[in-house]
């Protein structure tokens, strides 16, 4: 069953295209990668479609239900992607615990025991539940990482989207979380995933998609991407990118 | 509408009192920016000294002057001293007590202001064989002064503004030839709006002229606190 | 009379000194807080509006301002109680300096984490609840205690408006005594036994919320 799906999306920034004609689709317990070269509009994707900005033209089909529409709720919407960034973007003056129930309480209005509980079983998922009285500041890189995802998937969200999750995180941490999606996939959970990374990329299977300056070139999986691809632009990136790592 | 025509009548006549008030009171305050920051650069000095007895003195000295209202002092002065046959004339009450309490401050925005600064140049200095006054002098102070522009440029600010405390010890500043001007026309509200004006015309000034100072004297690649 | 008898005369008037302190300051952060919210939420007209009302009142001294609430409003027909006074004075220029405090910190919180927070669905309002504000609140207590030091200091104002706080009763005292250096001498360490126990209370505050890595003190 298809969970998500965009047609002929179209991104402008000031006039200026950054996504053109995207035509994508997620189906339900699939994971997707989308690759692609700095600036190709791989972040603006991600914003497009959990509504974080507006898409200039196009649609988006959330499970049947036009979300472009203006009449869109799209703090419900949100409230159903869970979105996990490069950065970690872990709300500094919360502890671990009370990162993952924050949404639990003021979005779902779930009483704090059972925001609790609920918490402390996505923290034990992550294997981040005997660190929940710390805060961010006292975390490794991976442990964040792992915390945002605790966070992410405690409003049971339909997707969870992820905004290049290794790219500050060293080879050691990058593993940590590599194995945390491939854990996630087992468990069918559905996940879009932008990263520059080879190696997660390869790791975690999946199809690959390959963006540049804001139109899908090519789509396969990783392998066949990766091998001697007949267009230039994308042997190009991928053999810079084997190079980086 | 009329009302403000008589008003402004009404000051005309009490213009000459009114003009010399404010004389004063730009005069209290060009003093005390001065000998502020001549005290504040002082406190300033002595805050860096070897001597812990020094630095720790310092400290009180300032903590003490943030801490406490500058009326106190000045009531000390003018009310307090005459008991032991001290007479001062309230520009020099003012003048002394607003010196202490903004060197206080002026001294704390420079100690901020060394703390951000590259220790490592100042050991260079050291290391070249410069004094340590001359490295105060030539490295320490020019560098800290800068960085300093806005905080001491805003105590620039704080001090026109409260000269206006002065009035409270008898000195002739333009508050206190409003207050005069106010009782003896009974024009109270206007005459304090009119006030208000003034010294927020006089604070443009400084606004301006600080902004201008700023932007000629602030180092490339140097970001002020 | 004793420097002692002078200390615990003029400790009778500490009562009103903290009162107008306390109210003075709390009008300040009310103020403060509203000016930094709406600056964050409002529209560019807001915004301007803002700017000027800051403008205008760290442009008036506090005494000038005083006068002109409880004396000059009187003769357009708005008595002004004296407390009231001094925090339509004292309170509103501190609000404008702590709505400038509260901006600066507002802007020192990390963007990503605003951005995470609007992903996860939450409204602009519960965005600047429960991410910003309790963030700003943090960063902003060296900027605070500052203020309310000033509001401290500022208070002696009052005696011109009747309330009989410190410095009213030194002024009292020391006209029936005439031993001015002794008791204004004491009236500054009121001031600043006073003022050690404001800042070692806020500081106090600020460790019992202490968030470790957020800000470094
Ligand atoms: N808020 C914005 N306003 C204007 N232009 C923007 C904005 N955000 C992004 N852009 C531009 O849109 C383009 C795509 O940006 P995007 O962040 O989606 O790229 P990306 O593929 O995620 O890059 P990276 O790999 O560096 O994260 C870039 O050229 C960027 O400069
Ligand atoms: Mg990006």
């Amino acid at each position: 069953m298809v969970l998500l799906q965009t047609r002929n999306l179209g991104m402008e920034y000031d006039g200026k295209p950054v996504l053109r004609g995207i035509d994508l689709d997620l189906a339900e317990g699939e994971l997707k990668v989308v690759m692609g070269p700095s600036g190709c509009g791989k972040s603006t994707l991600l914003r497009c479609l959990n509504r974080l900005v507006t898409p200039t033209s196009g649609q988006i089909i959330f499970r049947d239900e036009d979300v472009t529409r203006p009449d869109t709720d799209v703090r419900a919407l949100r409230q159903r992607i869970g979105f996990v960034f490069q950065n970690f973007a872990l709300y500094r003056h919360l502890s671990v615990l009370d990162n993952v129930t924050l949404g639990l309480r003021k979005l779902r209005g779930m009483p704090l025991g059972e925001a609790v509980e609920r918490a402390k079983h996505e923290l034990r998922r992550m294997d981040m539940v005997e660190h929940h009285h710390k805060y961010p500041a006292q975390l490794s890189g991976g442990q964040k990482q792992r915390v945002a995802i605790a966070r992410a998937l405690a409003m049971d969200p339909a997707v969870l989207f992820f905004d290049e999750p290794t790219s500050a995180l060293d080879p050691l941490m990058s593993r940590e979380i590599i194995n945390v999606i491939n854990q996630l996939r087992r468990d069918n959970v559905s996940m879009l995933c932008v990263t520059h990374d080879l190696f997660l990329a390869r790791s975690v299977g999946g199809r690959v998609l390959f963006l540049d300056q804001g139109v899908i070139h090519a789509e396969g999986d990783a392998e066949q991407l990766f091998g001697n691809h007949s267009d230039p632009r994308i042997r190009a990136f991928f053999s810079q990118e084997a190079g980086n790592q | 509408m009329n009302d403000w025509i008589a008003f402004f009548q009404q000051v005309m006549n009490f213009g000459p009192q009114i003009m010399a008030g404010l004389g004063n009171t730009l005069l209290l305050a060009a003093i005390i920016t001065v000998t502020g920051l001549v005290g504040g650069i002082v406190v300033f000095y002595l805050s860096l000294s070897h001597n812990r007895l020094c630095r720790k003195l310092t400290e009180g000295y300032i903590s003490f002057f943030i801490g406490t209202p500058l009326i106190a002092l000045l009531f000390l002065m003018y009310y307090g001293l005459p008991q032991w046959g001290v007479r001062l004339s309230p520009l020099l009450v003012a003048v002394i007590g607003f010196t202490m309490n903004v060197a206080a401050y002026n001294a704390r925005y420079l100690m901020t202001a060394y703390r951000g600064l590259d220790q490592d140049e100042l050991e260079a200095a050291r290391a070249q064989g410069f004094s340590s006054l001359q490295v105060f002098r030539l490295i320490t102070l020019p560098q800290v002064l800068r960085l300093s522009i806005p905080a001491l440029s805003n105590q620039v600010i704080l001090n026109l503004k409260d000269s206006s405390v002065a009035f409270l010890i008898q000195y002739t500043e333009f508050f206190a030839q409003v207050q005069d001007f106010a009782v003896r026309n009974f024009q109270f509200f206007k005459a304090y709006l009119m006030a208000g004006l003034v010294y927020l015309a006089l604070v443009s000034v400084i606004v301006i002229a600080s902004r201008w100072l700023e932007r000629r004297l602030i180092l490339p690649g140097v970001r002020p606190l | 009379m004793s420097f002692i008898d002078i200390l615990a005369l003029l400790a009778t008037g500490a009562g009103y000194t903290i009162l107008v302190t306390l109210m003075c300051s709390a009008t300040g952060m009310a103020v403060g807080l509203a000016i930094a919210m709406f600056h964050r939420l409002g529209s560019r007209q807001v915004s301007a509006c803002l700017a000027v009302f800051t403008y205008v009142f760290r442009g008036i001294p506090v005494l000038v301002l005083l006068f002109i609430v409880f004396f000059g409003l009187p003769g357009m027909g708005i008595g002004v109680p004296p407390l009231v006074s001094m925090m339509l004075s004292l309170g509103l220029i501190a609000g404008a300096y702590l709505g400038e405090v509260f901006r600066g910190a507002l802007d020192s919180v990390d963007g990503n984490e605003v951005l995470a927070a609007q992903a996860m669905g939450m409204s602009r309002m519960q965005v600047l609840l429960y991410i910003e504000l309790p963030q700003m609140l943090r960063f902003s207590v060296p900027g605070m205690v500052n203020e309310f030091t000033t509001v401290l200091k500022y208070s002696p104002f009052a005696y011109t408006v009747g309330i009989p706080e410190v410095m009213k009763q030194a002024m009292a005292l020391s006209a029936a005594t005439l031993r001015g250096v002794e008791i204004y001498l004491a009236v500054g360490l009121v001031y600043f036994a006073i003022y050690k126990v404001l800042v070692t209370f806020v500081w106090a505050l600020e460790k019992r919320y202490r968030v470790p890595g957020l800000t470094e003190h």
